[in-house]
């Protein structure tokens, strides 16, 4: 009996029950979501609308800590700050991710050590890191000593001077979120079958032609998911921003996100309405950018 | 049908014949029969292995410095130097006693197989319904399991925390698991893995009388094998090395995890690095033994090929 | 695959029973009208967390109804304690540094001790005026400084030796100092002074020319006048001389690191440097000496205070830590360890200090008004904008003015 034949038995009362089996199978992240994510923003979105101090509202200021945030220059500074950071890392990201994934994906020797080698960044703690990078990438530090033999003798405080703070803090990411990255890519490898290869390798095809023909587009599900993974990761930056500047920003607002702005405005200042405002606001932004991301790369997923 | 769009890759219509009817023989080209490809085929093999070689070793000299770091004592520290000059073993034997990171790790070992268990049972179930179950408003609530990437966690703190605090489940394990349950990521890798599977699978299960859930148990999760080795992964790792939401909602040192109890050691103006470095490699063990394990699951080809119609 | 997914299961239900029998077991109480007090902060190193709480230890034995949990928050400190006022669930007696406490103080989440001075016969005569009414708000008090420090001159002396230069007391002293140090190339590979683009280093300058941040009542700014630019300019004239360099520009993190690494000869840190030089660069050769003056002396008192939180469920426990820990006897205890100095004058500090205790008379505290952290990133974005070129002085004045009154408008 044919498939279709029996989809068409099913019927309505089929149509029911998959929708009822649908519900029960996502309760629980449901659940999740409702309670500990759709809450809290609705919270916010309440609480935005009040000078808000420690113990609750302190009056009522309508939708003016909106307004307020939108002509503070700082904000804008900030916004621009994690658009640059955005653009350097993400693409880094995607690209060292995917590389490292077709490689290890072989079936080369070794092929476990350099799995774990090319993991490894991503194992250790953000903060474990960045105070090692740090230490590093310091004006004496070792890659200054490095470069220092070829040639570059300038001893740049690469984290604390403003035009290489936001773009060091992009590399530092990319080289340790790439295993992640990697992960997601191999997973997504995984669902391609050998035969698609098998087959391009009778049609001719080089390795190269074959990665770019036959490879890169039958990931796209894998791109699509990178893509967004790694986007809305890039714009709520905030650890390594905060342990690198000592929670200032600095210097000259170089490394000010706008989550680290929010914290700032909340616990600093002890204005909960206004960061709650930030929040939205920001929300709002990722809302709209992962709108436009799916639009614009389409139906790159079976409906 | 296998999901592969025709017209990207444009082998012959024999090829794709073929391939439905599982006729394929492997391998390509003959390597050996253009003469000096086998030369320069080895050479850029070569080379290759050199460059990942090198590149791997590069990864790795961060951690062979934090290994180095923890056998020296802390004025050596302030300046860099790839091996000690006094080999100790001081900061170990502090971290283990005077530090109860035996506790630590005990914590963070419970709570991170804890979260990373039910995030595959809830991931798994739920990446399935929105890939492959049809029920009225499946994009939009997706969409919404989306948005929760979208939230920075800061701005999540103070509800959450007073959410916490009425629910009486500060400074409890189960209070710290509920709020770690991030799973969009998760969902969304299921989901993505779960769409590449060929439906023909499923409708034979449904053909042979499998409900829903077995349809799922006994051939969909098989099947995921990847999915799950990364989602084991990424959860055990993120909930191994989180630190905001421990340091707040896990406050009395019986409480602590392992990220709680390296922080020990980072003070305003200075860090105790032998103690710090050698704590961390003992908190990195745990996670280096998961992904040896779990990585081999990423084994090329495990999608089955041949599917019948 | 999936018999490793069950052993797992089984590990994980293994693993929360095991922890949730942990939770169960009773919690320990104590009899007695006095009861469990909760005591947290911050802590500045590993010897000052081992210090702390032998001087709770002491507590406890003269006081043995009341149970002290002594839990210090690692990690970003005012998050996590906004967090446990906003939930009413803060710890009882707490740390709160002088620069927040304006905020705290306007916020309401600190409990007002005057009651308990006149209840408890607690006298605050002996702690020194300029550190306690950085914790006085509207006329109450809500916090008792627990110690101090101010800024001193902290001088490599070999460096000092090989360049032939006595201590320099003066601004102009300083210079032909640093002068001296750079012919001699007594600081190779670094420069003779450090100096941090940070107005709370900035600011003794501004009083030692005579100058101020805000006008006597502490309502408008005065940072526009000649005295506060010659001072500004001073400061930032070292640097951009290349007498001073910033620390990161000598790879260090802060100047105390700059001094140990001996890329720096001339720092200018509090007492929080002398513990640090002694664990982490036990071998470098320095002394403490006076802020130099110009027209006249003025320094920065750098201060903590043991507050009580207003949310606290034992006031009449917490109150007893909170003066054991300073009163005479608790902040003796404490402060022989060296890593402050006494806020109390009736406490004479530990050996060595008494450079830094001089300077008491000339500091102002560290602690301005509610929203002060506004200004004071304005503050240093700015100054770290005139270190590299990037802006005037006159345009970072104009800045910082702009901020204060903003911010003490509202």
């Amino acid at each position: 009996m044919s498939a279709e034949a029996y989809r068409v038995r099913g019927g309505r009362p089929g149509r029911a029950r998959e929708a009822l089996v649908g519900y029960a199978f996502v309760l629980a992240p449901m659940a999740v979501f409702g309670v500990f994510f759709l809450f809290p923003i609705g919270y916010a979105i309440y609480i935005s609308r009040y000078n808000w101090g420690v113990y609750g509202s302190q009056g009522s200021v309508g939708w003016h800590n909106y307004g307020w945030v939108l002509h503070d220059p700082i904000f804008w500074r900030s916004m621009r700050n994690i658009g640059e950071y955005t653009a350097w890392v993400v693409p880094a990201q995607m690209a060292l991710g995917l590389f490292m994934a077709v490689i290890v994906n072989q079936k080369i020797k070794a092929r476990t050590f350099f799995r774990s080698a090319f993991y490894f960044p991503s194992i250790a703690s953000s903060a474990a890191i960045t105070t090692i990078a740090i230490f590093i990438l310091n004006a004496d530090g070792l890659l200054n000593k490095a470069l220092s033999l070829v040639g570059y003798d300038h001893h740049t405080p690469w984290f604390y001077t403003t035009t290489t703070a936001m773009p060091t803090i992009a590399g530092l990411n990319a080289w340790t979120t790439s295993g992640t990255m990697m992960l997601f890519y191999l997973a997504s490898l995984q669902a391609i079958p050998n035969d698609v290869y098998e087959a391009a390798a009778i049609d001719g095809a080089g390795r190269w032609r074959t990665f770019w023909k036959v490879t890169f587009p039958l990931l796209k599900p894998g791109h699509f998911f990178v893509a967004v993974v790694s986007i809305l990761g890039a714009v709520k930056l905030y650890d390594q921003a905060f342990i690198v500047s000592g929670g200032t920003g600095g210097p000259d607002y170089a490394t000010l996100t706008p989550v680290l702005l929010l914290v700032q405005e909340a616990v600093q200042n002890i204005r909960f309405g206004y960061a709650a405002a930030m929040g939205v606001i920001l929300l709002a932004f990722m809302v709209v950018l992962t709108l436009a991301q799916r639009l614009l790369f389409g139906r790159s997923e079976a409906a | 049908m296998t999901a592969i769009e025709p017209e990207s890759f444009g082998p012959p219509a024999a090829a794709i014949d073929n391939l439905v009817t599982g006729n394929v023989d492997g391998g390509g080209p003959s390597r050996g029969a253009i003469p000096g490809r086998a030369r320069s085929e080895r050479a850029i093999r070569v080379g290759a292995y050199a460059a990942m070689t090198a590149i791997s070793l590069l990864f790795f000299i961060p951690f062979l410095w934090t290994v180095s770091t923890s056998l020296k004592t802390l004025p050596e520290t302030a300046y860099f130097s790839l091996l000690p000059n006094h080999w100790s073993l001081q900061a170990y034997h502090d971290v283990w006693t005077k530090y109860d990171f035996a506790r630590y790790i005990e914590n963070s070992a419970g709570l991170s197989v804890a979260i990373t268990l039910i995030t595959l049972v809830v991931a798994g179930l739920g990446g399935y319904a929105f890939a492959r179950l049809r029920f009225p408003g499946r994009e939009i609530l997706f969409f919404g399991v989306l948005a929760t990437l979208m939230v920075p966690d800061q701005l999540r703190l103070v509800p959450v925390y007073e959410m916490l605090v009425k629910w009486h489940l500060i400074n409890t394990y189960t209070g710290y698991v509920l709020i770690k349950l991030g799973l969009a990521t998760s969902l969304f890798l299921m989901r993505q893995y779960f769409l590449t599977i060929p439906k023909d699978l499923e409708e034979a299960a449904k053909l042979d009388g499998a409900g829903y859930f077995k349809t799922f148990w006994r051939v969909m999760l098989p099947l995921a094998g990847p999915a799950l080795a990364a989602v084991t992964i990424l959860e055990f790792q993120g909930a191994w090395n989180d630190f905001f939401w421990a340091s707040l909602l896990l406050q009395t040192p019986d409480h602590y995890t392992v990220q709680l109890g390296l922080a020990q050691f980072v003070f305003q103006y200075h860090t105790e690095w032998p103690k710090l470095m050698a704590a961390s490699v003992i908190a990195i063990l745990p996670i280096v033994a998961v992904y040896l394990v779990f990585q081999r699951y990423f084994v090329a080809g495990v999608a089955s090929a041949g599917v019948k119609g | 695959m999936r018999r490793v997914l069950l052993t797992f299961l089984v590990l994980a239900i293994a693993a929360v029973v095991a922890t949730t029998a942990a939770q169960a077991r009773p919690h320990r109480t104590v009899a007695g009208p006095s009861g469990n007090v909760v005591l947290s902060g911050w802590a500045s190193s590993g010897s000052e967390f081992d210090f702390l709480t032998n001087v709770v230890q002491d507590f406890e034995k003269k006081y043995p109804n009341i149970h002290v949990t002594y839990q210090p928050i690692n990690g970003n400190y005012p998050q996590a304690m906004l967090a446990r006022f906003a939930s009413h669930t803060p710890p009882d007696v707490f740390y709160v540094d002088s620069s927040v406490a304006p905020d705290w103080m306007a916020a309401g989440v600190l409990q007002p001790l005057n009651s308990y001075f006149s209840k408890f016969h607690f006298s605050t005569k002996p702690f020194f005026p300029r550190l306690l009414s950085g914790f006085t708000y509207k006329g109450q008090v809500y916090g008792l400084p627990k110690d101090w420090s101010p800024l001193a001159m902290e001088i490599n002396t070999s460096m000092l030796q090989k360049a032939g230069v006595g201590v320099p007391t003066t601004w102009p002293a300083l210079i032909a100092a640093a002068k001296r140090m750079q012919v001699t190339n007594a600081v190779p590979g670094g420069a003779p002074i450090c100096l941090s683009a940070d107005w709370a280093r900035l600011l003794p300058f501004v009083y030692q020319a005579g100058g101020s941040f805000l006008n006597k009542a502490g309502t408008a700014p005065v940072l526009n006048t000649p005295a506060a630019k010659k001072a500004i300019n001073f400061y930032v004239g070292l640097a951009t001389s290349g007498l001073a360099r910033t620390p990161d520009q000598l790879g260090s993190g802060w100047c105390g690191e700059a001094l140990g690494k001996q890329k720096a000869a001339i720092i200018f840190e509090g007492n929080w440097a002398l513990p640090y030089m002694h664990d982490t660069f036990p071998t470098v050769s320095y002394a403490t000496y006076a802020m130099p003056h110009g027209r006249a002396r003025g320094d920065l008192g750098f201060t903590t205070s043991y507050s009580m939180a207003k949310d606290s469920k034992n006031k009449a426990a917490a109150w007893t830590l909170l003066s054991y820990l300073t009163g005479a006897q608790g902040m003796k205890k404490w402060t022989d360890q060296g890593l402050a100095l006494p806020s109390r004058s009736d406490v004479p500090p530990a050996a060595g200090r008494s450079v830094l205790i001089k300077e008491a008379p000339y500091s102002r505290a560290w602690s301005f008004f509610p929203g002060f952290s506004d200004v004071y990133t304005v503050m240093n974005n700015d100054l770290t904008a005139v270190f590299q070129g990037k802006k005037d002085v006159q345009g970072m004045i104009n800045d910082i003015q702009a901020a204060t009154v903003k911010a003490l408008k509202k």
